[in-house]
């Protein structure tokens, strides 16, 4: 019972992390109407200023991640300003093509900038653990939860309080009404995408002070991040928290109960199930 | 005449907003029924449902006596049921003569096997609505009006018993809807029963032998032209109520 | 004009045909991995040229026929004629009970349903015993490259005649139908659920035949190197570069991209890949209908075509 406590805080810790991970992918998504499968790259990216803040800067992982967000919102921001913006008209398919075949360009530039090698990012006290009763927290594990939900929540404030969030929803309902309202759409775009690999890179930031880096996890992160924003729902900001969770405990207790290598299957079984019985998500309408 | 459409209390709601609300009529075969109303009144929804792409919240649609619930919109088309979208959505990358070809390839009892003889159908279908002169240009280049008859022509190859026509005269001049108002005659001088939904009173009360009205998804009228426009009820869903 | 054509393209295929005898053997082998690389395309061009359902997930079938092959050669001695018909079998029990739930999803939760498909694979068949698990399979030796040559030769002449059979056929048509205006489609009499299983399928036949071929003449496979992911890029790409939903568009991008990776990639490993990767967003932003567009159209635009392009797109 002990260990089923101790997988189920795993899960929950781990899920506050893929919501972090998800929610510039979602907020790209149903705002912009942008599916961009090169999310999971900007994540490694992020993690990767990370990586090289604290290991040539010694600048704390955690303390770092605004420097991190800022550096990415930057990136995203002329990724989206030079770049999707161009295509922002056309077809659907076409923004699933170029941004795989961004993915494809971010990971080789990886690959030849920061080689193949294995890397972590490991303050001196990540190792040590809170104990809790039955339940041991890691403390690294623990502060990215922490980071997490409060960037969740804080996103969703932003979106629904600000003016600039409520520019940002505006542009995307209605371009022409959010001209009229004196905001130009180009920069908009390019901020609001700017925001979403901000996010991205600071789940990258955090991830990797719980797990290795290398310039291929870019892929895998992209499925399951888009597996947390279907999960959830893409209506609500706080959709990620739902799916993040939920994936989360999801695979804890697939990897306790059947095997780590099922953890994957678990997750995509689930990602069909969703689209197929309730594709708005489990926040979403019914549809 | 013997109904060959029966519409029985049939509902659609949409989360909270009901579209169309416990509408019942008939469609006799051989004759054409106009359906008008005030926008959105429910009746693109009302041919939607009657075409499968919706199925109704409660009620039933029968087609030639049977029931089409649980039918599939591509089944519907196999019985005979043809419809034209009021938005219309040539398929674009095909030809006129192609774009009206799937209409011969699939329609009623699963349409021509061969594609050479579909399109000898289409060739016959685009005279017969006046396109007999664009058969290879490219669907997306033809002119509103052109694409009205298009429409027409796709539904028409499909051989269909029942011809829902969504708002075909939409924007055309006085004398391209005289030219609609006859080929939709011949429509039915060849034995199909047509529902028609159009803006245009005019042209409708001279085509239609029967009127329905609807308004706020409900049916307030049914009967001769003539007395329904000039019942009170439909004037008012019109023009609104007179304040004294 | 219609019998040049068909002259060239029967020259073209004599030569293509004639390779094993006079070329090098980096050529033959060259040809296989273009060849194979064209039958993903146009595999692909049927479910997303066609049919408009872009799936980035076909790696899936090739990765099965591969495994089919393998399976059959390895572990129950059969022949490899027997062990591509396995493979056949497996991709379209696959894209059948796969295919019909995930095709009732919109284009993009489409797309994304068969890569997340694809990302799992790798990890499912790394427990199947029967498929050796982590470590793969190792095949009966053949060492024959022209043999392979001419069989994934027959076998692209077999997708592009598939693809133009499409083309005058009810099914096609009531796949172009489809793609066009799904929702039309269905009003006019076209069972779309059937046609859409129907040609996923098709293209996992194709995928997994070339997968089937690859195994063998490879030698060795293992989930990594069956399902790879990056095939998705690849096939994609090259069926969009050459213009998705003409018969001959994936093949000519098939060639011409493989060309110019290959040239590029005896200069530095590493940029085959960043290539394609390139590629892939100038063509979208550039010319995103293709090869084919672009030649037709450059000829009366010039330059304009690629700024027109952007033009209409751009926000």
């Amino acid at each position: 019972m002990d260990l089923f406590g101790q997988i189920l805080i795993n899960g929950i810790l781990l899920g506050g992390l893929y919501a972090v991970m998800a929610l510039g992918l979602a907020l790209v998504w149903g705002v912009l109407n942008i599916v961009n499968l090169a999310h999971g790259a900007f994540i490694m990216l992020g993690a990767y200023v990370s990586w090289y803040l604290y290991t040539y800067a010694g600048i704390d992982p955690f303390l770092g991640l605004p420097i991190t967000a800022v550096v990415m919102f930057a990136i995203g921001y002329a990724v989206q300003r030079g770049l999707l913006n161009l295509i922002v008209r056309a077809p659907m398919f076409n923004t699933l093509l170029i941004t795989f075949g961004l993915e494809v360009v971010l990971t080789y530039l990886a690959q030849l900038a920061f080689s193949a090698d294995f890397r972590t990012i490991n303050p001196a006290y990540a190792g040590n653990s809170i104990v809790l009763g039955p339940v041991v927290l890691p403390v690294a594990r623990l502060l990215a939860f922490g980071v997490a939900i409060v960037l969740t929540v804080g996103m969703w404030l932003f979106l629904l309080h600000t003016r600039l969030g409520r520019a940002i929803r505006a542009t995307a309902q209605n371009l022409v009404a959010a001209r009229l309202y004196g905001v130009e759409p180009r920069h908009l775009y390019a901020m609001t995408f700017g925001i979403g690999i901000a996010l991205a890179g600071t789940a990258g930031g955090l991830y990797g002070t719980v797990s290795q880096i290398n310039p291929y996890i870019g892929a895998a992160l992209t499925a399951k991040s888009f597996a947390i924003s279907i999960i959830g729902g893409l209506d609500n900001p706080l959709g990620v928290i739902v799916g993040g969770l939920f994936l989360g405990i999801l695979e804890s207790m697939t990897t306790l109960y059947v095997g780590s290598t099922y953890a994957d299957v678990a997750s995509f079984g689930v990602l069909v199930l969703v689209l197929i019985v309730r594709p708005n998500g489990l926040l979403g309408k019914a549809a | 005449m013997t109904a060959i459409l029966e519409i029985q209390h049939v509902t659609r709601r949409f989360s909270g907003l009901i579209a169309v609300d416990d509408v019942s009529f008939v469609l006799q075969r051989g004759e054409i029924l106009g359906v008008i109303g005030p926008n959105g009144a429910g009746k693109t929804t009302l041919i939607s449902l009657i075409s499968g792409t919706l199925t109704p919240s409660s009620g039933d649609i029968r087609f030639e006596g049977r029931s089409l619930a649980r039918v599939p919109a591509y089944r519907r088309a196999r019985l005979g049921i043809g419809r034209t979208f009021q938005i219309m959505r040539p398929f674009p990358g095909l030809s006129v003569l192609d774009n009206v070809a799937v209409g011969a390839l699939f329609g009623r009892r699963g349409g021509q096997a061969k594609l050479a003889q579909a399109r000898e159908q289409a060739r016959a279908q685009l005279d017969f609505v006046g396109l007999g002169g664009n058969v290879d240009q490219r669907a997306d280049e033809l002119g509103g009006p052109g694409r009205k008859r298009l429409e027409l022509a796709k539904a028409l190859a499909m051989q269909p018993k029942v011809l829902l026509c969504d708002e075909v005269m939409a924007g055309l001049n006085l004398v391209e809807i005289e030219e609609v108002i006859e080929v939709i005659r011949k429509v039915r001088d060849g034995g199909i029963s047509i529902l028609v939904i159009e803006h245009v009173i005019k042209a409708i009360k001279s085509l239609s032998d029967r009127l329905l009205v609807l308004h706020h998804g409900e049916k307030i009228a049914d009967g001769e032209p003539g007395s329904v426009l000039a019942n009170q009820v439909v004037i008012e869903a019109y023009l609104g109520k007179r304040r004294t | 004009m219609k019998r040049l054509r068909i002259a060239f393209i029967l020259a073209a295929l004599a030569v293509l045909a004639a390779v094993p005898w006079f070329g090098s053997d980096v050529l033959i082998q060259f040809g296989i991995n273009a060849m194979l690389l064209a039958v993903l395309a146009q595999g692909w061009n049927i479910i997303g040229g066609y049919t408009g359902y872009a799936s980035f997930g076909n790696s899936v079938f090739y990765g099965l026929g591969s495994y089919g092959v393998a399976i059959a050669m390895v572990q129950w001695q059969l022949p490899f004629g027997v062990g591509l018909v396995f493979g056949v079998v497996l991709a379209v029990v696959f894209a059948v009970l796969l295919g019909v739930p995930v095709l009732r999803l919109r284009g993009h939760y489409f797309a994304i349903a068969t890569l997340a498909l694809a990302q799992v694979m790798t990890a499912i068949v790394s427990n199947v015993k029967l498929a050796g698990q982590n470590i793969g399979l190792v095949l009966p030796p053949l060492n024959n490259d022209p043999l392979f040559y001419e069989l994934s030769l027959g076998l692209l002449v077999l997708a592009t005649l598939t693809i133009f059979w499409l083309t005058r056929s009810r099914f096609g048509f009531g796949l172009i139908a489809i793609r066009e205006n799904e929702e039309g489609a269905a009003v006019m009499g076209v069972n779309t659920t059937l046609y859409k299983t129907l040609a996923f399928a098709l293209s996992g036949v194709f995928s997994a035949l070339a997968g089937g071929i690859h195994a063998y003449w490879v030698t060795f496979i293992d989930p990594e190197s069956a399902f790879d992911i990056s095939l998705n890029v690849k096939m994609i790409i090259m069926a969009v570069f050459g213009g998705p939903g003409t018969v001959l568009g994936p093949v000519v991008g098939a060639f011409s991209l493989s060309a110019i990776s290959e040239f590029l990639s005896s200069e530095i490993t590493s940029l085959a890949g960043l290539f394609f990767g390139v590629v892939v967003v100038a063509a979208v932003v550039l010319m995103p209908r293709g090869l084919a567009d672009m030649l037709r159209r450059f000829r009366s635009m010039g330059w304009r075509y690629f700024a027109e392009n952007i033009r209409t797109h751009r926000l």
